[in-house]
Parts: structure tokens; sequence; C-alpha cells
């Protein structure tokens, strides 16, 4: 009788492991970002990101509006009879479906369940932009002192990048 | 490197900059001691996360782009070595190309290595799906290892790997952050050896250096 309450209660311990480890707190990684989320998802059973959109705002920049999902001038309006699969309201907050928006604006996303991280990449159409202005895209970088550059600064000059590693 | 500074050297009055940029996921701890060693007075930064080689689709280092003064590329991608120490790698001379940048920076547009945007738009070519995923990956694998997960980067590593499978950034600097045969089942000389003749860097496509007096 005492091994069966043992085994029970190393059930109990178990499932509660469980528990905590579905409720590690994600990180989102947005626009080359790490965000550390702070509110465990209550969606448990759900292969997608929910966020809070105090979150969304914090991760990603985006701001959910009545015209649409924003960041500056761009706005991606939601698909009027789609709206639940991207909004649900639980309890005082509304969570937002960042993977399902993420498929809606064809951005690539990828993950790593068991550490609950998420990596969302540049939208096609912005990787492609450079191909019909044949701007360079720009970027900003440290040096080996931590001092940021852009390529931009150098506008005026003839400009060599080249890439090289250590390895 | 210090190939590239005495180049730099040369060519620094005549309104000319390298911006040279390190793809290591060791940040200044890998690349900071070889721009040091090289006392490099030209631009050298460090890209952690590799945002050059996914802007510019790149696949390989040494490589190369010609960006003009209005912020333009007039050359894309090309492997760019300032001597001949990979001659066996590149199966191309240095000098022809470090002539040719001398050419553009003598003539601007009017050098017979600019090219056309017709041409560039040749050569440059849209980024696939599984390209755009390929980076994503490889993203999430390097943050991943960077927050102490080395064992768990590795399968998205070998994600991007797959996806991208001409990218041999994606294979070198991921193979380098742990034991590429345990991990991996395979390393850079092995893979080299797959290539059987086929060349490792892409050829060049430029005209023979042209001797216009200026």
């Amino acid at each position: 009788m005492k091994t069966f309450f043992r085994c029970v209660g190393l059930i109990f311990l178990c499932s509660m492991a469980n528990e905590a480890s579905s409720q590690v707190r994600g990180v989102v990684i947005y626009d080359n970002a790490a965000t550390e989320l702070s509110t465990p998802s209550p969606f448990i059973q759900s292969k997608d990101l929910w966020v809070t959109l105090e979150e969304l705002t914090r991760a990603t920049g985006f701001v959910v509006k009545p015209q649409g999902v924003c960041r500056r001038e761009l706005c991606f309006p939601l698909p009027k009879q789609r709206k639940a699969d991207f909004l649900v309201q639980r309890g005082k907050a509304t969570w937002f479906n960042l993977s399902e928006f993420a498929r809606l604006v064809k951005q690539p996303v990828a993950d790593d369940e068991k550490l609950a991280t998420w990596c969302f990449g540049p939208r096609a159409d912005g990787q492609n932009g450079y191909l019909e202005t044949l701007e360079a895209p720009n970027f900003t970088l440290p040096d080996r002192n931590g001092k940021l550059h852009s390529l931009s600064d150098f506008r005026g000059k003839k400009v060599l990048l080249i890439t090289w590693a250590s390895w | 490197m210090p190939g590239w500074q005495t180049f730099y050297h040369e060519l620094k009055d005549k309104n000319f900059e390298i911006v040279s940029v390190a793809q290591d996921t060791g940040g200044v701890k890998d690349a900071g001691p070889w721009i040091e060693k090289a006392n490099a007075e030209y631009t050298a930064l460090i890209d952690e996360q590799h945002l050059v080689t996914k802007l510019y689709s790149m696949v390989n280092v040494p490589t190369a782009v010609w960006i003009n003064e209005k912020g333009k590329i007039v050359r894309p991608n090309e492997v760019a070595f300032v001597d001949d120490r990979f001659k066996d790698y590149s199966h191309m001379d240095a000098g022809p190309y470090l002539d040719a940048i001398r050419d553009w920076v003598a003539k601007g547009e009017r050098s017979s290595f600019v090219l056309s945007e017709e041409e560039l738009k040749k050569r440059l070519t849209p980024v696939s799906p599984d390209r755009l995923m390929a980076d994503v990956e490889f993203s999430l694998a390097e943050y991943l290892y960077h927050a102490g997960h080395g064992p768990e980067a590795i399968p998205h590593f070998k994600e991007a790997q797959r996806l991208a499978p001409d990218n041999w950034n994606y294979k070198r600097q991921a193979w380098l952050l742990s034991d590429a045969d345990r991990d991996y089942g395979t390393n850079f000389t092995k893979e080299v050896q797959k290539l059987n003749g086929k060349p490792y860097y892409a050829p060049r496509q430029m005209p023979e250096p042209a001797n216009k007096p200026n």
C-alpha cells in the first residue's frame, strides 16, 4: 500500500513537472532580436504561438488596430471571416496568434518545440525588394570595438563589400 | 586580410571604401584577432547573425559586391581573393580581379566591369521559399547555440543545410561549432571531395582586363 502511494505521488510529481515544462516561457526572435515572453500561453494544445497584444507589440512592434495589424505605415488587414483565427479573448487578456499571422503575410517561421523558441524571418517581398531597385540592402553592424556602422554611411563613395570568416 | 589593407592603402584617397564583414557566430572573439593582426584601417565589421549572407544571398566566403556612390549594386556576388593562397579552391587568379576594381575606381560607370541593369537583373535572382526557411532555421540554431543549447541547435543547423544545400557558409559555420564528424557525419574535406571536380567557387563572369588608356 505504501508503495502504491509512493507511485501515485511520483506520477503526481511528474505531471506537475510536465505542467511546468509546458509552461516554459517562450522566446520570440523577430527582426533578428530575441524577446522573452512573460505570460505563459493558455493554449497548451495549440502548436501555434499565441501572445498577448502587449507582448505582440513588445516582441514585434506590431499593434492590432481596427484597420489591421500595423507597424508604422505598414498595415495588414485581418480577413473579416477569420478574425477568430487571430484574436481570442481569455479573461482580461486578448491573445493573438502570431503563427497564423506569419502564414497570412507569408513569413517563414522556424521553431523549437522543446525550448519554446520561435524565429520569424523576413517576408519574401522584403527580401527580394532590392532586385527591382538594385539598391544594396542596408545593414548596421558593430566593429570589433562595438561601434556601429551602416552601409548607408558610405553613400557618396564606391564601396567594395567583402564577407569573410575566421573558420 | 593584410593584403586587403595594402590594396585599401593604394585606393583609399580615390573616394573608395572597403567594408569587410566577418560571418562569424563566434563574433569578436573569433574574428577580432584577425582584424587586429591585419592592422585594418578600412571598415571591418562583425556579423554574428550572418545577416549579410542572408541579405545578399551569399553562399561562400570570401564574396564581394561592388556598390556605387548612389548605393546601387554594380557587380553582385563574386569570389574575391586578394592573393593566390587559396588558388587550389578558387582556380582563379586574384590579380585580374584587383585590376578590375582599380579600373572601376578610376573610371566609375564607364568601367567595362560595371554591369548593365539588364545583366544585373539576370544575375540577381529571387530567393526561393526553401532558402527563406533555411535562413530562419539557421537563425534559430544560432540563437539556441548562444543560449547554451548547443546540442539542440544541431537539428536546426542540419535543416538549414538541407534546405540550402549550396550554402557553404551554413555548413562550415555549423561544423565549426561542434564536432563535424560526430554530429554531422561529415567534414569540410569530405564535402569538397564530393564535389568531384566541380568548382567550389562559382567561376567569375568577367571580361578580360582591358588595357584601355584612362
